[in-house]
């Protein structure tokens, strides 16, 4: 993939991958969404995020419970998909069973509620099958779902449900309210077009001002169907088609920090900047 | 007399013994020392009745119930389907007689032939179109519903039976007795008008279907849905309308009624569409010892452009700029999950115009255009808590925001804040109301890029220590 491909075994293996490309609805799909910036659509075989499948996005241990996090990812690359000429004019559908969702928050990232159906289900395979209905449905562009866990046969049915249309779903993991902290989400086989780990990052103002800035993640690209795995600080972009700007890139992978160690350190606050 | 016990019904024991309607209690028991009485219940009676009157729907739409003891339908042009209007006559009869009801039926072209005829005609009569005349004159005076006072005076004047009344004439007929008795006599002839209270609206679109044999196999009534609402399909596309809500009602062997309702977000004619949705909710319906006939209103009509189906790429007329039609559009989408989950359970979120945070948002139907649209230089969490959490805050000073504070057992230390937006409560609220209602709220960062919402509740008051909360979680 890279042009570090001289040998003739390399060679051979490349035009393989390409053959073995054309039979697979994700890596065969030319609807791409860029997400701004070409170090991070470079990681995708056919650049850029392929649409007409399925994100799983997992937030870090703390995020894992309120979905903060990946929710405003999640609403974001809905935002620049509906914006973008990519997908006609459509609907969001977001599937969730705890209903904390603040619309308005989502419309600042892009998202309008006009564009926006909200399903709330009882149980997990309520969830599974409203998801997809929404992604086999015209004029659904996107679909979100809160789920727990996601076994191999739900994956392959939200799969086939994407190709019917062509709709993007993105999962977000969450933890249901009340059960134990210390459960981790376990992580399924790779079913999933792309695998997002997500955590929040301190945001910048341009120097001199006051505030937050825009919101930030550290993102990591754990996994990406026949592409690289990747870690970038995001920016919420609301520029151009693109829906972030890529601050720097993760040196190491480790995004999410062990949060025993965090915490306590000498974290004195500097100047709290306020506005009057 | 007037303070007498008397007796308002009598079973067939009693009749033969000599007992009627009317007659005091202390008499029928000289007659019949055995006689067990029961205190009349004219509520249970009506209720009785409405319940009847519910159940000669599977006859006609149109049933006026007429207290105490009458029922009223308006057959006009249903006939055919029983074949003919004697036929339709034993039927409902024989069913009557089959449940355990003595009836006695008549069909007449006017309200008060028919009432006539009923109670006074001995038999099932079915009076030909024009005929009441004939028919009418051998019946007693009692016959034409006037009041007790008229009928009484005509009796005693020899006129006893309808065929005498006719012979006075009219004018007189109206000096003597005022216009009442001249009309009763004109609405049984059919000269008069005579207006009906239905029970309930016939609805316009009313589909029925009969079956020879009683059917109760679910892949039946999942057929006989089908062909009722494909039948339904057509009339309402005759009508160029559409309907948001589809009732339908199997009527059982036993006389039950077991009904089924299915809600559209737009309305709609596809026959097959709406059939989909009730397939779901057949498995509810307890078919019995058999189901004979199934009936389909349609409610909440309204009109919708022709063509329903498929269209390519075009706008749809309903809804807004989306693909929408047919089989697999959105509407359909919403239809299949509001009649899964639940109607409350799918919605669009739509702006209020409020500052109060939990009040911001309402659900509003999800295919409902808005024009709303929420402030955009407020920002706001994606996540807010239906309860604001109580946290454990460090401030330098009151009206500063947190230095650090504590949350679900986790101390986050502050690095960045905005604030404060104060949101006080809306004065018309007034037991919400109060300085210690007010809110200032911070939007704040941890160390580790961790944004929230979090307010101090009440205007700073050196004697109290502020409480603070969190109230939401932005991305």
């Amino acid at each position: 993939m890279s042009t570090a491909l001289q040998t003739p075994r390399a060679h051979e293996l490349k035009r393989l991958r390409e053959r073995l490309a054309a039979y697979d609805p994700v890596l065969r799909q030319t609807r791409r969404l860029s997400l701004g910036d070409g170090r991070v659509d470079g990681c995708f075989l056919g650049g850029g995020l392929p649409l007409g499948c399925w994100h799983e996005l997992v937030g870090a241990e703390t995020d894992l419970e309120s979905a903060a996090v990946t929710a405003g990812f999640a609403a974001r690359l809905c935002g620049s998909l509906l914006s973008g000429g990519l997908s006609r004019a459509g609907q969001v559908v977001w599937v969730l069973r705890r209903t904390d969702l603040y619309a308005p928050g989502l419309s600042e990232l892009g998202l309008p509620s006009a564009r926006l159906m909200i399903v709330r289900t009882r149980s997990e395979a309520e969830s599974f099958a409203a998801l997809e209905d929404a992604l086999s449905a015209r004029g659904v562009s996107a679909a979100v779902g809160e789920v727990e866990r996601i076994g191999l046969t739900e994956g392959r049915r939200l799969q086939l449900a994407c190709e019917r249309r062509g709709a993007t779903g993105f999962l977000l993991r969450r933890r249901l309210f009340g059960s134990t902290p210390n459960r981790a989400v376990r992580v399924e086989p790779a079913i999933a077009a792309s695998r997002w780990r997500l955590a929040p990052a301190p945001s910048e103002m341009a120097i001199g001002e006051p505030g937050l800035g825009p919101p930030r993640w550290a993102a990591r690209l754990e996994r990406a169907r026949g592409g690289r795995s990747g870690g970038w600080i995001m920016e919420a972009s609301f520029d151009g088609a693109a829906p972030f700007r890529v601050v720097a890139e993760l040196a190491d992978h480790r995004v999410a920090a062990p949060d025993a160690s965090h915490g306590e350190r000498e974290d004195t606050p500097r100047a709290l900047q306020r506005i009057a | 007399m007037k303070n007498a016990r008397r007796l308002t019904a009598v079973n067939d024991a009693a009749a033969k013994a000599g007992l009627h309607p009317f007659q005091t209690v202390a008499d029928a028991l000289a007659l019949e020392p055995d006689l067990i009485t029961e205190d009349a219940d004219p509520d249970a009676d009506l209720a009785a009745l409405e319940a009847l009157g519910d159940w000669c729907v599977r006859f006609s739409p149109a049933v006026a119930v007429q207290a105490p003891d009458g029922l009223m339908l308006d057959i006009e042009g249903g006939e055919g389907l029983w074949g003919g209007e004697q036929a339709m006559l034993d039927d409902l009869v024989t069913r009557f007689r089959g449940a355990g009801i003595p009836a006695c039926a008549a069909i007449a072209d006017t309200v008060g032939a028919a009432w006539a005829l009923a109670r006074f005609g001995k038999g099932r009569r079915v009076v030909p179109s024009g005929a009441q005349r004939a028919w009418l004159e051998p019946l007693p005076i009692e016959s034409l519903r006037l009041s007790e006072n008229d009928a009484e005076t005509l009796v005693t004047l020899g006129v006893s039976s309808v065929g005498g009344l006719l012979k006075l004439p009219r004018a007189e007929l109206a000096r003597r007795f005022g216009p009442g008795v001249r009309l009763r006599l004109d609405q049984a002839l059919g000269d008069a008008e005579e207006a009906l209270t239905y029970r309930r609206a016939p609805p316009p679109f009313f589909e029925r279907l009969a079956f020879f044999e009683p059917i109760s196999a679910p892949d039946d009534l999942l057929r006989v849905a089908t062909d009722i609402t494909a039948a339904m399909s057509r009339r309402l596309a005759g009508a160029l309308s559409g309907a948001r809500r589809f009732e339908l009602g199997f009527h059982r062997v036993d006389g039950r009624v077991e009904s089924v309702g299915v809600g559209t977000a737009i309305a709609g004619r596809d026959a097959k569409r709406i059939a989909k949705l009730f397939a779901p909710k057949l498995e509810t319906v307890d078919p019995g010892f058999g189901v004979e006939a199934v009936t389909l209103a349609a409610s909440q009509v309204e009109r919708i452009a022709d063509a329903q189906g498929r269209l390519a790429d075009g706008v749809h007329e309903n809804a807004c700029s989306f693909e929408s039609g047919g089989e697999d559009g959105v509407e359909a989408l919403v239809d299949r999950l509001a009649n899964r989950l639940g109607e409350a359970e799918v919605w669009r979120p739509a702006a209020r115009e409020t500052w109060i945070p939990e009040r911001a948002v309402e659900r509003a139907a999800p295919l409902a255009a808005s024009d709303k649209a929420w402030p955009a230089d407020r920002p706001r969490p994606v996540r807010l808590f239906h309860r604001p959490e109580p946290i454990e805050a460090i401030a330098e000073t009151p009206d500063n925001p947190p230095v650090s504070f504590r949350w679900r057992g986790r101390t986050h230390r502050v690095r960045k804040a905005e604030g404060p937006e104060r949101l006080a409560q809306e004065w018309w609220r007034a037991q919400d109301y109060g300085p210690d209602k007010v809110r200032d709220y911070y939007r704040v960062e941890d160390a580790e890029g961790r944004r929230f919402w979090i307010f101090r509740a009440g205007l700073y008051a050196s004697d109290a220590t502020p409480r603070w909360w969190l109230h939401g979680l932005f991305a």
